[in-house]
């Protein structure tokens, strides 16, 4: 549905977009998972539109973005990084405005009843007929998604849509965006970490410029991790170190916490070896109580540390 | 073609709506009515005293209220254009690029020639707004005396062809810039060049000074003053018109590229 090849932006001399390329399959959110600077903004300016690329191509909904603009911009939605409202219009006015320029010509009815269900989608039906300039920052990002929704799009691209909010709020934009999902192919973009892994099905990690990574949220925990690693909880003191490590397909074992009648262990196993029945069969057999046992993911959190600290560092071996 | 004329007129249509909602339109407004309205009465003050003395001596009827009174008027409100138009031009482009609305215009699916022709025909729209307001006092000659109409057509053809040339200007320069305070100044000072560039055609020599001359905007406009309506005029002021939309729609391109 979104195919961007080799897409490059540069702005004089310096090089904000660099050699980017990815897709996106119909129906799928992507996450764009970027430290500030990273350069999202610019790319999701390129695929809307705004702006032509130096180099490279990309294609939305069947149309390249440079050469078929109009038919390219009909099938997108787009929310920038501050909502482009105008202040002295009503919330209806300024959609029925948007309305007038993205969907183009409808009957009334049809008009009415398009931007009545994208306030109802958008839970601002209460808003209707405040001037945009008197809204709450919630609000605000809301409408701003009403108006990427109005023309009934295939492809929404987001940049940014939680900025700014409150935990209420981000969750029920992130719902929204989720609820989005499936009939819409969705690019946002975000510098925080745990959207994605929430909101997206695959991730593109981009840091200065560059794609760094493009996989699941799933994947790139299990790519970086290499192995998988099993916490387990016991009662009592006792040393059960051994008789884990004993087991066929561990690799490695030690003592994580020690509480007053609790001992955690973290399991390491081989990749693609499941040795949770066999763990919990040796701790329940040594008779120590199991207290508890479950999956250790590394967070999106710390893969991205890690990436962008691994490319500062070879950053600085090249000098 | 018909989906061209709706974006058209959706652009034009929200442009009229946020100039009447901001006061800028109406303060422009009223500063236009209370200055013409003073020029309307000194004008019919000295029609009627100068037209009494006459009648008073018996000398002949030198007055005509066409020439002696509604032309100097129209003449007086080309030169309240200069003062107006480049505030009501100034916020067009400049306002939507401070703001980032710019970004919903240039992502829709509009042409950027849609954009500005529909940005041109709002200000145009206010313009008449303007234009329509001193016809009341036109309205008020009627019911005092007979003046021929056609002049007064012809003047106010003049003064829309005019303001609309001073209006694709200032849409120009403030296409060029995200701060209307500049926009609206520098738009004075092109417009009041384009106003006295013929002031030099007199020393410019023979081959600079007709094209100095034929560059000023009041030149053309006289003989609209005059009640005479003549294509070269007409050409002139089309042109004009015609290459600031066209440069407007290629500084919106050029943005772009340099983003
Ligand atoms: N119009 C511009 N002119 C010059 N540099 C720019 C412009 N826009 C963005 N940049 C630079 O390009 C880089 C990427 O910016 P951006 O795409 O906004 O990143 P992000 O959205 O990931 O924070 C930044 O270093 C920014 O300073
Ligand atoms: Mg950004």
């Amino acid at each position: 549905m979104i195919e961007v090849q080799n897409l490059t932006k540069r702005y004089g001399p310096f090089t904000a977009v660099d050699d980017v390329s990815f897709r996106v399959e119909a129906g799928e959110i992507l996450g764009f998972l970027g430290p500030n600077g990273a350069g999202k903004t610019t790319t999701m300016r390129i695929l809307t539109g705004y702006m032509p690329a130096t180099e490279g191509r990309a294609v939305v909904a069947g149309y390249d973005v440079f050469t078929h603009p109009v038919e390219a911009k009909r099938r997108t939605g787009y929310l920038p990084e501050t909502p482009p409202l105008y202040p002295d219009m009503t919330v209806r006015e300024y959609l029925t405005f948007v309305s007038h320029i993205k969907a183009g010509r409808m009957n009334r009815a049809e008009r009415d009843e398009r931007i009545r269900s994208v306030m109802r989608k958008t839970h601002i039906e209460d808003m209707a007929n405040r001037a945009c300039g008197k809204l709450s920052k919630g609000y605000r990002q809301r409408v701003g998604l009403a108006q990427a929704l109005i023309h009934e799009p295939e492809v929404l691209i987001l940049d940014e849509p939680t900025a700014g909010l409150d935990p209420k709020q981000i969750m029920e934009t992130r719902d929204l965006i989720r609820s989005l999902g499936g009939t819409h192919t969705i690019v946002l973009s975000t510098h925080i970490l745990p959207e994605v892994a929430q909101t997206c099905q695959r991730v593109v990690i981009i840091n200065k410029g560059r794609v760094v990574a493009v996989d699941t949220p799933d994947n790139l925990t299990h790519q970086l991790k290499g192995a998988a690693s099993l916490y387990v909880q016991v009662e009592g003191p006792a040393d059960a170190t051994g008789a884990l490590q004993a087991i066929p397909g561990v690799m490695r074992v030690r003592v994580s916490d020690r509480s007053s009648g609790y001992t955690g262990y973290e399991v390491e196993s081989e990749p693609n070896r499941d040795v949770r029945r066999d763990v919990a069969r040796t701790v329940v057999e040594g008779g120590w109580g199991l207290v508890e046992l479950r999956p250790m993911r590394m967070s999106l959190e710390e893969i991205f540390l890690q990436l962008t600290t691994s490319e500062q560092a070879e950053e600085a071996r090249h000098g | 073609m018909a989906d061209t004329m709706h974006n058209i007129t959706a652009v034009a249509g929200k442009e009229l709506r946020s100039y009447f909602a901001s006061p800028v339109a109406w303060v422009l407004m009223g500063f236009w009515a209370v200055v013409f309205g003073y020029f309307f009465n000194v004008y019919l003050t000295y029609f009627v005293e100068t037209g009494m003395r006459a009648g008073m001596f018996g000398g002949p009827p030198t007055l005509h209220v066409n020439t002696d009174m509604i032309r100097p008027l129209l003449g007086n409100a080309s030169v309240l254009v200069l003062f107006v138009l480049p505030m009501l031009t100034m916020r067009s482009y400049a306002e939507e690029k401070r703001s980032g609305t710019i970004e919903l215009l240039l992502t829709s699916p509009l042409t950027d020639v849609e954009i500005t022709l529909g940005k041109f025909l709002g200000a145009v729209g206010v313009y008449s707004a303007l234009l329509l307001v001193t016809l009341v006092s036109i309205v008020i000659l009627f019911g005092l005396g007979s003046p021929e109409w056609k002049p007064i057509a012809a003047g106010y053809l003049g003064l829309l062809l005019l303001g609309s040339s001073f209006l694709a200007l200032g849409l120009f320069i403030s296409s060029l810039t995200a701060n209307q305070v500049i926009a609206g100044t520098v738009t004075f000072i092109v417009a009041l060049l384009f106003w006295i560039i013929n002031w030099a055609a007199d020393t410019a020599g023979p081959t600079l000074g007709p094209i100095l001359n034929y560059l000023s905007v009041t030149q053309h406009f006289d003989d609209f003053g005059k009640g005479v309506i003549d294509t070269k005029h007409l050409v002139f002021y089309l042109s004009f018109i015609v290459f600031g939309l066209f440069l407007t729609v290629k500084s919106l391109d050029t943005e772009r590229w340099r983003g």
